[in-house]
């Protein structure tokens, strides 16, 4: 009864939130409404019992997109046009026709789904039996390591094309620069940064370690990773580099190098591409995935193609 | 018993998003709904740690212990915003 009602508070809240932040008037608070739908999003995730997810939308939501989003408002009151601050929503006729038709067709796909027989034997099913053969009790990096490598692979190959695609487009239409934060030579920031930097490091390598049997994983440990260096860029300990030093190619790299490399070993001694040979292998492909999408991320939020130590 | 107790806490405490909702709806001004923002990350760290026990999966203290070492990152890029007067219209 009452888990009714906190999943309906639940949905009712997300559906809100996330039409305010489509129609909301102001830009600010239409992405405030973003930055709080993600929290909702991440109960949503826990209320369903996926604490996998929840944890990488805690750590990109909290640590990444918020930030990302006020830095682009603050880029846009410093640089953007005029008239920036609203995102002037049009209302066309065949606006609603087209949201109804679309809600029908969900509907449509959501009841033929329900409809469908339960198959005896799916591949989920198999994947949890064949678990222990891969050596990590935790399903989630058991299937993204071992039985949908590929995949995985393919992931770290689209992060570094978006950061090459950032690259060049950055080249053409660089950002402005921002005047340098203002709280940069409080003290408060310091003791923050002394406190949050290493934690962030140690949360890290924890979900990284735990993602063998529990929640966690390269994924959201990079995430979390990635948010010690956003707040290092935010309050100007990092700024951008005109070029990447040779440490950062090779980081941005690591990932996409290393899997490759066990993948292609294991298929050199002759067992399938990409079969990692145990739980030591699937750790190191783990931390060096960690590495890279760490500092991928860093790099895309400070838009720039390396970075330095302010002085 | 201790289940009821925990579910009514998780509900009490989502209500109070709710209210927190109408405050960064409502404004005015951008540091009022900031901080209505943050207020609601505090209440979904203890929605998280009351579902933990509740729903029996101990990795959602993980999460709240990620939304607790995050919380600082928005404030802090809030606080490097150049002030404007930004009204509610």
């Amino acid at each position: 009864m009452i888990g009714l009602a906190i999943d309906s508070v639940l949905a009712l809240g997300i559906v809100w939130m996330a039409l305010q932040t489509v129609r909301s008037d102001s830009l600010f608070q239409a992405m405030l409404m973003f930055i709080v739908f993600g929290l909702l999003m991440s109960l949503a995730w826990a209320r369903l019992h996926a604490p996998d997810l929840a944890l990488a939308e805690a750590a990109i939501g909290a640590g990444i997109t918020g930030a990302l989003l006020l830095v682009t408002w603050r880029r846009l009151q410093v640089h953007g046009p005029d008239d920036s601050n609203g995102p002037r929503l049009m209302t066309r006729w065949l606006a609603l026709p087209i949201a109804c038709a679309s809600a029908l067709l969900v509907i449509i796909i959501g009841w033929t789904a329900l409809q469908l027989p339960a198959v005896p034997g799916t591949a989920g099913e198999l994947t949890l039996q064949r678990l222990e053969d891969i050596g990590v009790s935790n399903p989630v990096t058991g299937v993204l390591l071992g039985f949908r490598a590929y995949d995985t692979l393919m992931e770290m190959a689209v992060l570094l094309a978006a950061w090459l695609g950032a690259r060049a487009v950055a080249t053409e239409f660089r950002p402005g620069v921002l005047p340098g934060p203002a709280h940069a030579e409080v003290p408060l920031v310091g003791a923050l940064l002394s406190l949050v930097v290493p934690i962030s490091i140690l949360v890290a390598v924890y979900l990284l370690q735990a993602g063998g049997s529990a929640p966690g994983g390269a994924f959201q440990g990079g995430a979390v990773l990635a948010a010690g260096g956003v707040l290092l860029c935010l309050t100007g300990r990092l700024e951008a580099a005109a070029q990447a030093s040779a440490l950062e190619r090779v980081g941005v790299i690591l990932g996409l190098a290393v899997f490759s490399l066990t993948g292609l070993i294991v298929m050199a001694t002759g067992g399938p591409m990409l079969a990692l040979p145990g739980v030591w292998a699937i750790y190191l492909v783990e931390t060096a995935l960690l590495l890279s999408i760490a500092l991928t991320l860093v790099l895309l939020f400070a838009a720039a193609p390396g970075l330095r130590r302010a002085p | 018993m201790m289940d009821w107790v925990l579910s009514a806490t998780a509900l009490v405490l989502l209500l109070n998003l709710g209210v927190g909702m109408i405050r960064v709806y409502r404004g005015p001004t951008p540091a009022d709904r900031m901080l209505a923002a943050l207020l609601f990350g505090t209440t979904t760290v203890a929605v998280l740690l009351v579902l933990a026990d509740w729903v029996g999966l101990p990795a959602l203290r993980d999460v709240a212990l990620l939304f607790v070492m995050l919380a600082a990152i928005i404030s802090v890029a809030f606080a490097g915003l150049p002030t404007t007067d930004e009204e509610e219209r």
